[in-house]
């Protein structure tokens, strides 16, 4: 992946690092400023951010479901031809809800995004008929061996407008 | 005129008269009004009697029984035909078998009067390329006794898997007959041939009750003979059904009763609960009787000498990293274990009883030099695996012997003794498909001891075992050592049922307590000779494959996990006669 598609540090926090950091900052103005006032335009850039990762979400399970389906992904590309970003011989991805939890970051300009998302990615591979035990397994309807790895997905997303759109992604192991 | 084949020669070599229809239906013609023939009486339980078959998505066969051996029957409501019939019964079970006159078509019919369930076999000669191959429909249904049709039915199930038997008809015909596959069974004919020989053919398995099954077998690829038998696991008994040509082109159409033997249970490796039976997906748009159906031959290219000698100038791969097709047994190792450098900066003699006497001057890990009864040196790559402390398998080509010889030997160099199978082309049905010999030899060197006149032996202790192979993920097999010659082998399916099934001859060594020396040749199909050295301690095998094809000559590493399935007991049936 180029490194400029990686969000830096200057990206905004991540929903949960948001919230956190919420949390942080509301306590002193709690006290600084009584009735919780909270700037209209903090709430509304809040509401941007939530509704921005919600999108991100929405994509990324849109993708998911896609690839599970084996039907094509390129709408949901900025690149139709970056939809081919898997290797032929994925043939499932699925959450790993055992994993660490998802990562949505936004950049400040709210016009790209990244996400990290740990899954469980299975390949099947088609047997060569080099030998007879592949030849027979073939002809019998099966030969497809099928692993199961953990990796992590990472996506780059951009905002087209009032819509985010999937850049690039790679897996990587974890 | 054709010779006729010696009774001698294997099911895969003998060359089956290719029958017309119109020969067929003549020799129908003239045993479809009799009936089968029978050693045993013929039940006459049906006579005077009529009944209903429906099948599920079949036909339904309204049947009159006149007399014991005279039927008449209406197919789907049409007009009735007089046919000769026979029928047997096994405790709650009948069997009913007849031919369709002036047709090449017949049934053979399951009752149990128990519950009224019953399955028909549509059965037909001309629907293959090869027209004496007997083929075969199952219809699952029940007699219409005007009462609500049973829910049940007779189904394809795994349970009889694993499970093998000594059987004997009243015919005198012998068999050894394996199941140790779902979709396959494997056979040894005890009688008339002589050869020790087993063979493998699709087969159908279906569950009457817990006892009672219905097992058939079509020998595709060979007689095309179809027998069918409905098994009492308790009593050991069978009744059944023999339709085809043999292998002189004379019918046999009979009807049977045996008696068995029970030979044993080998583990199965489906999931717990898993009873499907129905383990071969049918072909994409599979015709009536169509199956899968493992038919190597007519796939398998026949090279001649010149051609093999081109191939192997050619291309020679010898340990070679294994990349592309052709190589008979790569992708075979990935459980395998790493070659070893023991034989490094060894120097030996291994002198065989009746062979060669050739030299040794192992340079590294994977190259050696050798000479032949005192010829010149020639250096050749090998590969070497220590499967024992002091038990070495090295193999390597040598280059320049007219048939290409490969040897892939076993030297005890704790016993000094040696053994060698010796892998060669220019084979006479297909000039690629690798033969061997099995040699037996000393090993001399320094700080070898000399065994004096102590061999290695052949043996006898694998014989009915079954060993399972995972040569990687996904890649399993199942070795089944049927007789004292023969190995076949059962690719799984994915749900871990045993699936097609394929045999050919082997060969069986004792190297040490624990430690044997196995060879098969995949016979007629890929014509790669397979060498392994089991331990069945560390339950893990080193071998060697030697294989010729299109794209050369190559001898290539195997390696796999082992599991013991279990044994069948049937030394009993193989007079001790070798050496």
């Amino acid at each position: 992946m180029p490194e400029t598609s990686e969000m830096t540090e200057a990206g905004t926090s991540s929903r949960r690092a948001f919230l956190k950091g919420g949390a942080i900052v509301a306590a002193p103005l709690a006290v600084a400023i009584p009735g919780a006032a909270i700037a209209a335009d903090e709430r509304e850039a809040r509401l941007r951010r939530l509704e921005d990762e919600a999108a991100i979400r929405a994509l990324h399970q849109d993708w998911l479901r896609r690839v599970n389906a084996r039907t094509a992904a390129d709408a949901l590309f900025v690149d139709a031809s970056a939809a081919q970003c898997l290797d032929a011989a994925v043939c499932a991805i699925a959450p790993d809800h055992a994993a660490e939890a998802e990562r949505i970051e936004i950049a400040e300009d709210g016009k790209r995004a990244t996400g990290r998302f740990t899954c469980l990615i299975e390949t099947e591979t088609r047997l060569l008929p080099e030998n007879t035990f592949a030849q027979m397994a073939l002809a019998q309807g099966g030969g497809i061996t099928r692993t199961s790895e953990r990796r992590e997905v990472r996506a780059n997303y951009v905002k087209l407008g009032q819509s985010w759109a999937i850049a690039t992604i790679e897996t990587r192991a974890v | 005129m054709p010779a006729k084949p010696d009774p001698q020669t294997p099911m895969f070599r003998v060359a089956y008269t290719k029958l017309t229809e119109g020969q067929i239906a003549s020799a129908l013609a003239k045993v479809a009004k009799a009936g089968p023939a029978c050693a045993s009486p013929l039940s006459d339980s049906l006579r005077g009697k009529s009944l209903r078959i429906v099948t599920d998505k079949g036909p339904t066969l309204s049947y009159r029984f006149a007399s014991d051996r005279q039927l008449s029957v209406s197919e789907n409501g049409g007009k009735a035909v007089d046919a000769g019939y026979g029928a047997l019964v096994q405790d709650h079970i009948t069997l009913i078998a007849h031919l369709i006159p002036n047709s090449l078509r017949g049934y053979a019919v399951v009752i149990d009067n128990r519950t009224n369930i019953a399955t028909v076999f549509d059965l037909w000669f001309g629907g293959f390329v090869d027209k004496r191959e007997v083929m075969r429909e199952i219809y699952p249904g029940y007699v219409d006794t005007g009462k609500p049709e049973p829910v049940k039915r007779h189904k394809l199930s795994n349970r009889a898997e694993g499970k093998g038997f000594y059987w004997k008809q009243d015919t005198g015909y012998e068999t050894l007959e394996y199941y140790p596959s779902a979709a396959y069974s494997h056979f040894v004919e005890l009688t008339g041939t002589g050869n020790e020989m087993g063979f493998s053919a699709p087969s159908d398995y279906l569950q009457i009750d817990d006892e009672f099954y219905i097992y058939d077998r079509w020998e595709a690829e060979f007689s095309g003979t179809f027998t069918l038998y409905v098994m009492d696991l308790n009593r050991q008994e069978q009744i059944g059904l023999r339709l085809g040509f043999d292998r002189l082109d004379a019918l046999d159409y009979y009807l049977f009763r045996g008696k068995g033997e029970w030979l044993g249970q080998i583990a199965q490796f489906e999931k717990f609960g898993d009873t499907n039976g129905a383990v071969l997906p049918l072909p994409e748009n599979a015709k009536k009787g169509e199956r899968r159906v493992y038919r190597p031959v007519r796939t398998y290219p026949k090279m001649t000498r010149e051609q093999v000698a081109e191939a192997v100038a050619k291309n020679r791969r010898v340990f070679a990293p294994r990349v592309g097709a052709g190589s008979g047994a790569s992708g075979m190792a990935v459980n395998g274990t790493p070659p070893v450098d023991v034989l490094a900066g060894k120097t030996f003699t291994i002198r065989y009883d009746g062979g060669p006497v050739m030299e040794y001057r192992v340079a590294s890990a994977d190259t050696l030099s050798w000479r032949k009864d005192g010829g010149a040196w020639k250096e050749a790559r090998y590969q070497a695996w220590e499967s024992m402390p002091g038990v070495v398998l090295f193999g390597h080509l040598l280059e320049g012997e007219p048939n290409h010889d490969g040897h892939m030997i076993v030297a005890d160099f704790d016993a000094g003794l040696a053994s060698c199978f010796n892998g060669y082309l220019n084979t006479p049905y297909f000039a690629q498909e690798a033969g061997a010999r099995t040699l037996f030899g000393v090993l001399e060197g320094q700080g070898i001891p000399s065994p004096g006149s102590q061999r290695h032996q052949r043996t006898r202790e694998l014989l009915g075992r079954a060993l399972t192979w995972n040569y990687a993920p996904g890649l399993t097999s199942m070795h089944l050592y049927s007789t004292p010659n023969t190995v076949s082998w059962i690719i799984f399916t994915d749900s871990g049922a045993g699936g097609m099934e394929w045999s050919g001859s082997g060969d069986f060594v004792k190297i040490r307590d624990g430690l044997y020396f196995a060879y098969w040749l995949e016979e007629a199909c890929n014509g790669t000779l397979g060498t392994i050295l089991i331990n069945m301690r560390t339950m893990h095998d080193a071998g060697i494959g030697y294989h010729c094809g299109e794209e050369g000559l190559s001898m290539s590493q195997i390696g796999a996990h082992a599991r013991h399935a279990g044994q069948f007991d049937v030394a009993r049936f193989f007079a001790k006669k070798e050496a």
